[in-house]
């Protein structure tokens, strides 16, 4: 892990010692035990603040859109995948862009880890390459990263960038896409699907940090904050209306959401939106044989028609 | 405890089409009782929230002044879900009135003073009530001199004509109207506020200024006052920040530590340097 | 006086007779706040709860009247809630927040009459903290983990057993239906022994910014400080001293009614004017906005910081952005004060 570090520093400070890019976002360590946090570099000598390890869960795609700097970007697969998707959408402008790919194994779940830690706080933890060794005021564990893996990076298919100007190590193998946790839900009665996701949307406190975190998540005006029409009630407290708000929201993402998991780590609530924005990349994938953010020359799902398009929801077939 | 988010419910006597464009109406609304009159005792320069029950409620200036008994005036632009709301309101109807709410023109500072009352477009409304409150009988002994130099893109837009035709014939009263561009039919003044303003080079002297308009055409008054010998302590501005309580609790429309609804929003122009920029 | 932990859960359960009981319970892995309908529900071992309990008070949706209108005009009613209500094991610092919350509510001109109303109907029964968590900075806020501001009863851990502090009349009405003993000296000795070995370890150094923020609006600091704040509401609404709010009429459960929900300043659409104008137009303006509201406007107009140190902001923020490293960094800046 600190070879990738390492890597990240130098390809960074080389960058900015060379005026290629005006700022380099990475991920530097945060002010919490299992934190890291989106870093500006702007000088050579900061490069040394970058980190990598398994806790740089955020998305940094979404620091990209409409900018006019010169930006280099560490990213991870998940991160590359949305860049590419923006681009598709004229959000990110190719040539201001450099980016340092890593190949990245998986980033973990703080709610996992917590929850091994039975509620317990964790004052400090070490990341090896492999484990984390965790201590609380009463406690010392070590767990294994892959059994606390988030489960977006469990599940990931492009752990290596899809597009990068630079790799800053060997790639690390992929995997094959497996949709059973999402087939399985599929597999319950309407009642049963409709009494999770009430419960789970029960927890909503409209913090709106999913749709903030998303990097697709972009809209100019989003249509819950919009009042002519007035297209969803604005109270935390309707379950319904809480509902409708992700179910647009995940239908917007149709063919553009690449699983990376960021509005589920930025929930505060722990809600499992996950189940939702996965739906859409099974449904997409199997309807429209549409994959987010994996080839340039892919049209949108929902930007394309042809006339065999699979019609399911207008027409019985 | 009295409840400040209860509405007063009006009757909406008059929906009147104020400018050609159509897109402001002036309302007239009438209290349904003495009591509900006195429990709204005002002074030019404060707003009140209207609410259309069922889409909600914004806040407006009060275009009326508290001499023009048994009723309240409000000029509303065409521009979101309440406005709309009221302007397809038929006569008869009940609207909310909350309020009043703010502060308001500092009327007692103001007496034995020259007022030039400067206004743009459609930010006229609480300019009228003070006018119209000042020109009162009962009141105009108390103020000097009353120039008022109000301004609109054409004559079209100009806000409560009847009463500026009158004005024009009163001695009172110095009522400079102007319009942007030349328009068919308009033989009066020609030109933007702040080189009107320094055409007519009011004097300074034991005078204040109250300006209300679009950002724009303050942003350029404000030197012309200046050269003309106002002192930021002698110009009163009224601000518009969005709001929503309209009594210091829901947090939006703070400009620095003051709230625009409950400390404003009527501010003199050197309290208004002392806080930053975010109006 | 002393009461055991075995019987809390009687105590709440005879509260409940009374007053409608709020406690911490578990959702998740988290805490949080709620009506109690039975006091075996509340949970003792917790740090604190995910959301503040402020909105017992606040709630983040509330009616404030309904209406009808005929041809006769608009006929009003107005939802003031006066039920007793007791809020158990309520942290210090979130009690300490209730007291910043009064201000806001009960302001120079104008007395919220849902908000007063709940407030004095509701007994705050605090839990102090015997093992402050990381993130917790209230002894840098005029605040400590057995501070007893605000609070009508004060419990002190000391084992299986609390030592009840009774802070107020109110309090002592509460503990009438508790089995309560008379704590002995050993016990008290315990539970001064507990608030000393209670070590809050994080810190932040306000002395001098309040001066910093009167003079820095236009520091370049708020083009860096707030550059990866993604603008969500995770900070405010997780916020025990945030008020902001934005009123709606609302048909869904009631024929026409009015209604409040919490709003955020981190929103664009905060501050939006009718004109499409917006004077926090970016990230910048709005971070700026609640930094200097917490520790300089609130302070301007109530002469106290609107900061407890609960630490819900730090622990809640998708991308770790952390108020303690904020207010540091304005620290070490040069003041400039034009535009």
């Amino acid at each position: 892990m600190s070879g990738i570090e390492n890597a990240v520093q130098d390809a960074a400070k080389k960058l900015l010692a060379e005026n290629k890019v005006d700022v380099v976002i990475g991920f530097a360590q945060g002010s919490q035990p299992l934190r890291s946090t989106p870093a500006f570099i702007r000088k050579p000598e900061e490069a040394e603040k970058l980190t990598w390890n398994c806790t740089c869960e955020n998305n940094l795609a979404n620091y990209l859109r409409k900018k006019e700097q010169k930006i280099g970007v560490v990213v991870k697969g998940c991160d590359s995948r949305s860049i590419l998707a923006l681009m598709k959408e004229n959000q990110i402008n190719r040539d201001n862009l450099y980016i340092i790919g890593v190949p990245c194994s998986g980033m973990i779940d703080r709610k996992q880890v917590a929850d091994l830690c039975e509620g317990k706080e964790i004052i400090a933890a070490e990341c090896t390459d492999d484990a984390l060794v965790l201590k609380g005021h009463d406690f010392e564990k070590t767990v294994n990263i892959v059994d606390v893996l988030h489960r977006s990076c469990a599940a990931c298919t492009h752990k290596n960038p899809v597009i990068y100007d630079e790799m800053v190590a060997e790639a690390v193998t992929e995997q094959k896409e497996d949709f059973a946790d999402i087939e399985a839900f599929e597999a319950k009665s309407t009642a049963e699907r409709r009494a999770y996701l009430s419960q789970e949307l029960s927890k909503c406190i409209r913090c709106y940090a999913c749709r903030n975190a998303c990097p697709m998540c972009y809209c100019e005006q989003c249509f819950v904050d919009c009042s002519t029409p007035e297209w969803v009630g604005k109270s935390a407290s309707d379950i319904q209306d809480n509902m409708l708000f992700q179910a647009v929201r995940v239908f917007h993402g149709a063919g553009r959401c690449t699983d990376c998991g960021a509005c589920e780590r930025a929930c505060p609530m722990g809600i499992d939106l996950r189940i939702l924005t996965r739906k859409l990349v099974k449904d997409a994938k199997e309807l429209f044989d549409a994959e987010a953010g994996v080839k340039m020359e892919d049209k949108p799902a929902l930007s394309t028609f042809e006339s065999d398009d699979p019609q399911p929801f207008l027409v019985k077939e | 405890m009295n409840n400040p988010y209860l509405p007063l419910p009006m009757k909406l006597v008059k929906n009147f089409t104020e400018t050609e464009d159509k897109l402001i109406h002036t309302f007239t609304l009438e209290f349904q009782s003495e009591e509900d009159e006195k429990s709204f005792a005002y002074t030019p320069g404060q707003f009140a929230e209207l609410c259309v029950f069922g889409k909600g409620e914004a806040p407006f200036g009060i275009a009326s002044s508290p001499t023009e008994k048994g009723q309240l005036k409000f000029s509303v632009a065409k521009v979101g879900v309440v406005s709309t709301a009221l302007h397809l309101m038929e006569e008869g109807a009940t609207v909310g009135v909350r309020g009043p709410l703010g502060n308001s023109f500092p009327m007692e500072d103001l007496k034995g003073k020259n007022l030039v009352v400067i206004g743009g477009g459609f930010a006229f409304t609480t300019l009228r009530a003070l006018s119209t409150y000042i020109l009162h009988p009962d009141n105009r002994a108390d103020f000097g001199d009353l120039t008022v130099i109000y301004g609109a893109r054409n004559p079209g837009l100009l806000l409560y004509k009847e009463e500026l035709a009158e004005w024009e014939g009163r001695s009172d009263i110095n009522l400079v109207q102007t319009i942007d561009r030349p328009a068919d039919g308009w033989d009066g003044r020609v030109g933007f506020i702040p080189a009107v303003v320094e055409e007519v080079a009011p004097s300074a002297e034991n005078t204040v200024a109250i300006i209300c308009g679009p950002p724009v055409m303050i942003k350029f008054t404000m030197p012309v006052l200046e050269k003309l010998g106002f002192k930021p302590e002698q110009t009163i501005m009224s601000l518009e920040n969005r709001m929503k309580c309209g009594i210091g609790m829901c947090g939006r429309c703070n400009v620095g530590s003051q709230y625009v609804c409950k400390d404003g929003p009527v501010f003199t122009r050197s309290q208004l340097l002392e806080l930053p920029n975010e109006y | 006086m002393i009461i055991t932990k075995q019987d809390i859960p009687n105590f709440l359960d005879s509260l409940k007779n009374n007053y409608q009981v709020f406690a911490p319970v578990k959702q998740d892995n988290y805490t949080m706040f709620k009506a109690i309908t039975s006091g075996s529900d509340a949970i003792l071992d917790y740090s604190n709860s995910k959301i503040p309990p402020k909105g017992i008070l606040f709630p983040q949706t509330e009616e404030l009247f309904s209406y009808k209108v005929d041809k006769q005009g608009a006929h009003l009613e107005e939802k003031i809630d006066s039920e007793q209500k007791v809020i158990f094991g309520i942290r210090p610092c979130d009690a300490k927040s209730i007291a910043l919350l009064d201000n806001v509510f009960n302001n120079d001109k104008y007395e919220d009459p849902y908000y007063l109303t709940r407030r004095e109907n509701t007994v705050l029964v605090g839990i102090g903290c015997n093992q402050p968590q990381s993130t917790c900075f209230c002894t840098s806020v005029e605040g400590g983990p057995f501070d007893t501001t605000n609070l009508d009863l004060l419990l002190v851990d000391i084992g299986d057993k609390y030592v009840v502090e009774v802070l107020t009349d109110k309090g002592k009405k509460v503990l009438t239906s508790a089995a309560c003993s008379d704590a002995s000296e050993a016990d008290k000795q315990a539970a001064a022994k507990t608030k000393e070995s209670a070590t809050v370890v994080s810190k932040v150094n306000l002395d001098g910014l309040k001066q910093k923020l009167d003079s820095n609006f236009y520091d370049e600091i708020w083009d860096s400080i707030s550059e990866k704040c993604i603008g969500c509401a995770a900070c405010t609404y997780s916020c025990p001293t945030c008020h902001c709010f934005d009123i709606v009429d609302e048909a869904k459960d009631c024929d026409g009614c009015r209604v409040r929900n919490w709003d955020s300043c981190m929103f664009p659409e905060f501050t939006i004017h009718g004109s499409g104008h917006n004077p926090r137009p970016s990230g910048k303006e709005r971070f700026r906005n609640r930094v200097m509201h917490k520790f300089k406007y609130f302070i301007d107009v109530n002469n106290a910081t609107a900061c407890v140190g609960c630490g819900r902001c730090i622990q809640n923020c998708p991308v770790n952005l952390d108020i303690r490293e904020v207010l540091a960094d304005i620290q070490g800046s040069e003041a400039r004060s034009v535009s």
